[in-house]
């Protein structure tokens, strides 16, 4: 039988694939999108290995905070390969008429960059750029800090106490990727420049970067490899975190994967959105081959070998759909490259990756099964008395057991598949519950819809009639144009409500008594002359100033920290150093949730006070130790107490609060709040800045609102990423609503020449499709816009872990848009309908 | 209403003058009605007969502007149609003419029931449900006020028709081949429902159909041949056998 299905299969096909426009456009679209993702991803982590060592800045980098490596460390590097050292802190620029700005300094010494090359406009070697010439060491500017400062190259500015000429643009640095994101733009300077300064003070914040290339013929991964354990082995107390070119950097990569997932989730979307449009055509498909069913039948054809014949039809269509949507998103990497490789700050490796598109394939096939064998299960009962009878009547039929099971195993494959092969399973399975529940409740709308249509008693008004009937008759649009529409703007709100709630979170508002500055390094010697200073010069302005320190987790009860396995959400608190403090009392902005507090004249064995939720994610409890390693010492604390922690207030904010003493005689800076009573003014705040600057010049300044403000840029450009996705969607969903629309053109060319033979006007019959769109639309949309906005109330409150609020204007755009496109869409075709002279149409029925 | 008062047969229930109509275009045009001139009086019933492609169809499709001419005049129960828009033409439609289609044309999202009604609604009849239901009680099918037209054989569904057209109480009722699709008996019966009306409402009739026992009941029968009314031949009517007798 299989041979001649596909016989039979072909030879209905090869008059065309006329009727399955929608169909392949909405398969091609999602596949084109998942495996667009996943090979854009796959190209962006390629590229992030390949260029491993030139973002690195080396075979092995091993980074230390506020203290540089001593003498047997140094030594231990130097004789390992190349050493190039890199250090890199926050400062304030000043200008000689007072303006300042927080900058990024970066001060390297003469053998940086071991791989790849630093760029500058003009061009200049480094040696040259660095000297110093005239009383002013030599640097060169991100073109972001020439600008908010107003300079130009040959300007000169100010760090802590040294002169600076600008004499070069800083156009390209190798390994700035790895560095992550800075507080301000970059500096580049020589060591000498920073050296002389003044800011490294005992305790700054400064991060000292150790790069080493291995020697040629011995920087195997085998050697990388054996370098690193001989570091950790000979200094286990260094508190260094040491990272390799094959892991150049891990947080960029992990932020690639899981943006990547998110990208992959909305491309589903699309594609489940899509997958609508596959029943609709199918469906459509077969009611047209209903006739030649029943013939077939007629003529000894079996219903399974119908089922054959059918089915082979559609997953040949389905492939091909799938083979176009995966081929063009396989190329994404090598269109993105051609385009923007010199504009964007990622390394793509454009490359064929079969596993992206292999599973692109599998999402796409599995999709177009999992919607097309309903119809086509049903098409296997065609009976031959379809022949004399209108199809319309058997509407409701169910498809055999068989086939009902058939599609719930793919489906579960689909979500499967979709669990299976995400980066965070969690994330995916609420994806794929939401999407049933969505479905799921999507479907119970068309229901509901329809069902309320046809119990309402009969109203006077003949539109509003036709409109009730036109939504509850059998073959209605309601059930395509609830599941197409509902799901388009379920998404659309969703986005909407979690762009907008976060764009007010970083950037519309600040929280109520938010500080206006965080003032980082300040000298501890110099604390009480800084209390002083502000009292004189902001009065209005009160401080909170803590004691601050850079430190790593070591151990938890004497397991190492890469040996622990903390939940998702606080894996951050073990990579890398955290800023601690120590307390006599309950610091601001927390509250004790179990244990005691110490006494404020407590002096024995160093206690720790642990936020509750890194605790409970860490598996610790009151009476555990955790192990920090702070400027080289390993300092052991028992867990005293635990604290409940409000971020929300921009405070700040420890994880690690110890006893007072845990770190007896261990150098180190304050870091204070400033708050203006009522926000204050930028006036007031310039004035701050600047005073602050000539009394304290190695104290940075980080305003707020600038700091949101730049998170809130680089949320926008995630969103933007997003958004293209649900664009995506967007667009399966106006496809399969056209679809379905344009699939019932027929009937409705009919219907309209009928009612006008009957006497209906051409605009009687326009407001009665407009009002029919505009009900399902309604019912459809307030549906969507609850929906939606639960969805993104979850993501916000539960995963961002931010309050929500409602954004009911944006929330009644979207509605409001999405109402105008159904019934913009519904009209143009019934335009077409009414434009047709019924003698013309009457003729040819 | 338009003013055809000064036309020298605004009298007639319908009636054409030097009507032309040419469908298709290039090689394919083709002329299929022509110079048609065509009265026919209030209260009458006239049968159309003439071989397949003769223009019956297309004719009777002129009668109820559902199609345009080429040239010449159409006035029907005192309209000048070419005089009216598209709008225009479809409320007259609704408020005088009836129309019986060979395939019944019924709208298959719709029962029995609002089939019927659909023509009284569109007209702003407030009692359209009660006088549709009574308009299909009269033609037998009060069991199947609520049955889609997929529910329906063919003679009901022709019935239906037949009530949809006769509600609104036309004054002139046109049915293009009412009987060709069904069988004898069904047929007898399609022809008494259309002649009940006419005979009780003096609606006139105008029917197409290759059915004598239809002609039979008209008072005149026309012959189209080629887009041409031919000379009417004499043709004894059941009227005329009841006259002799």
């Amino acid at each position: 039988m299989t041979a001649l299905a596909l016989r039979f299969a072909w030879r209905e096909l090869r008059g065309g694939l006329r009727g399955f426009g929608v169909f392949i456009a909405c398969i091609a679209l999602g596949v084109m999108a998942i495996a667009g993702v996943g090979s854009v991803a796959a190209s962006l982590s390629d590229g992030l290995a390949r260029a491993g060592r030139v973002i690195l800045g080396g075979d092995l980098a091993f980074a230390l905070v506020q203290r540089e490596a001593n003498d047997s460390e140094r030594a231990f590097l130097d004789a390992r390969g190349t050493l190039s050292v890199a250090a890199t802190l926050p400062t304030m620029a000043r200008t000689s008429d007072g303006r300042t700005t927080l900058v990024e300094v970066k001060a390297a010494d003469g053998a940086y960059p071991l791989y790849g090359a630093v760029a500058t406009n003009p061009e200049m070697a480094l040696p040259a750029l660095f000297a110093r010439r005239d009383g002013a060491f030599g640097a060169a500017a991100d073109p972001g800090l020439l600008a908010r400062l107003d300079l130009k190259p040959g300007d000169r500015i100010t760090i802590g106490n040294a002169a600076i000429e600008l004499r070069a643009v800083l156009t390209s640095e190798p390994d700035k990727l790895a560095g992550g994101i800075g507080f301000g733009p970059r500096l580049l300077i020589g060591e000498a420049a920073l050296r002389a300064s003044g800011l490294i003070q005992p305790g700054s914040i400064v991060r000292w970067q150790y790069r080493l290339r291995l020697p040629e013929g011995g920087a195997s991964d085998s050697a990388m490899a054996s370098v690193e354990s001989e570091a950790r082995a000979t200094f286990p107390d260094a508190g260094w975190d040491i990272r390799t070119r094959s892991k150049a950097s891990p947080q960029l990569e992990r932020n690639v994967q899981r943006f990547s997932q998110f990208l992959t989730l909305v491309a589903l979307t699309a594609l489940l959105v899509g997958g609508v449009g596959v029943a609709n055509a199918v469906a459509s498909h077969l009611t047209r081959k209903s006739d030649a069913i029943a013939t077939m039948k007629a003529l000894g054809a079996t219903g399974g070998g119908v089922f054959a014949i059918y089915c082979s039809q559609i997953v040949g269509v389905a492939l091909f759909a799938t083979l176009i949507g995966a081929g063009i998103g396989a190329a994404l990497p090598f269109a993105i490259a051609s385009a923007l490789g010199a504009v964007i700050p990622l390394p793509v490796a454009p490359a064929l990756y079969p596993e992206a598109v292999t599973m692109s394939v599998a999402y796409g096939l599995l999709t177009a099964l999992a919607f097309a064998l309903w119809p086509l299960g049903r098409a296997r009962d065609i009976s031959v008395s379809m022949l004399f009878r209108d199809p319309i009547a058997d509407e409701r039929r169910w498809p055999r057991r068989r086939y009902v099971a058939a599609t719930a195993a793919i489906v579960a494959a689909l979500a499967a598949l979709a669990i299976l092969a995400a980066y965070d399973h969690r994330l995916a399975m609420m994806f794929v519950a939401s999407a049933a529940v969505i479905f799921a409740a999507l479907r119970l709308v068309a229901l509901l819809a329809i069902a309320i249509a046809r119990r309402l008693p009969r109203v006077r008004s003949t539109l509003l009639r036709l409109a009730l009937a036109n939504i509850h008759r059998p073959g209605a649009l309601t059930p395509s144009v609830v599941l197409s529409l509902g799901l388009g703007l379920s998404l659309l709100v969703t986005m909407i409500e979690i762009d907008g709630n976060l764009h007010r979170q970083f950037a519309a508002t600040l929280p109520e008594k938010a500080p206006s500055f965080f003032l980082l390094d300040i000298p501890a010697a110099e604390a009480d002359r800084f209390d002083a200073f502000v009292r004189a010069q902001a009065p209005r302005a009160t401080t909170q100033r803590v004691p601050m320190l850079r430190g790593r987790i070591i151990a938890a009860n004497g397991i190492k920290a890469e040996e622990l396995k903390p939940a998702e959400g606080s894996a951050w608190v073990l990579r890398g150093d955290r800023g601690i403090t120590y307390a006599t009392t309950i610091p601001e902005g927390s509250r004790l949730v179990a244990g005691q507090w110490w006494a404020a004249d407590y002096a024995g064995a160093p206690l720790v006070s642990l936020e509750e939720r890194t605790a409970e994610d860490l598996n610790l409890k009151i009476g555990d130790s955790i192990t920090v390693n702070v400027l080289g010492r390993n300092v052991t604390a028992r867990i005293a107490n635990l604290r409940a922690v409000d971020w929300q207030s921009l405070g700040i904010n420890f994880v690690l609060v110890f006893s007072p003493g845990a770190f007896a005689g261990a150098p180190h800076t304050d870091i204070a709040t400033l708050t203006f009573a009522d926000g204050g003014t930028p006036r007031e705040e310039t004035a701050l800045i600047k005073a602050l600057a000539d009394a304290f010049p190695a104290v940075s300044a980080v305003r707020v609102k600038d700091a949101l403000e730049a998170v809130d840029h680089i949320v926008g450009n995630l969103l933007l990423g997003l958004r293209s996705a649900s664009a995506v969607t967007l667009a399966a969903a106006a496809l399969v609503l056209g679809g379905a629309l344009a699939a019932s053109q027929r009937f409705r060319i009919y219907d309209a020449v009928v009612l006008r033979t009957l006497g209906a006007t051409r605009a009687q019959l326009l407001a009665a499709y407009a009002l029919e769109y505009l009900l399902i639309g309604l019912a459809t949309v307030l549906f969507a816009v609850a929906a939606g906005s639960l969805a993104a109330g979850l993501v916000v409150t539960r995963v961002m872990e931010f309050p929500f609020l409602w954004m009911a204007a944006q929330a009644a755009g979207a509605a409001g848009a999405a109402l105008l496109v159904t019934v913009g869409l519904g009209l143009a075709g019934t335009f077409t309908a009414l434009g047709r002279k019924p003698a013309e149409v009457l003729r040819n029925l | 209403m338009n003013d055809t008062s000064g036309l020298p047969f605004a009298g007639d229930a319908v009636a054409l003058r030097g009507v032309n109509l040419s469908l298709g275009r290039g090689a394919a045009r083709v002329h299929i009605l022509r110079d048609i001139d065509l009265n026919i009086g209030r209260g009458k019933a006239v049968g159309l007969l003439g071989p397949s492609g003769s223009g019956k169809s297309t004719l009777l499709m002129v009668m109820t502007g559902l199609e345009r001419p080429d040239s010449g005049a159409v006035v029907v129960a005192g309209a000048d149609l070419q005089k009216l828009d598209e709008d225009e033409l479809a409320r007259f439609r609704g408020r005088n003419i009836g129309i019986v289609f060979q395939a019944f044309h019924l709208i298959p999202t719709m029962t029995a029931l609002e089939n019927v009604a659909v023509p009284l609604e569109l007209a702003g009849e407030r009692d359209a449900f009660a006088r549709a239901e009574h308009e299909l009680a009269v033609v037998g099918l009060a069991p199947r006020l609520h049955h889609y037209p997929s529910q329906l054989s063919g003679g009901e569904q022709q019935r239906v028709a037949i009530a949809r057209a006769l509600a609104p109480k036309p004054a002139i009722v046109v049915a293009d081949e009412p009987t060709g699709n069904l069988d004898e008996a069904t047929g007898a019966e399609i022809i008494e429902l259309l002649f009940r009306g006419h005979r009780q409402h003096g609606t006139t009739l105008v029917l197409v159909t290759h059915d004598t026992a239809l002609t039979a009941h008209c008072d005149a029968v026309l012959h189209l041949h080629s887009g041409r009314i031919e000379q009417p031949t004499p043709q004894m009517t059941n009227k005329d056998r009841a006259k002799k007798a």
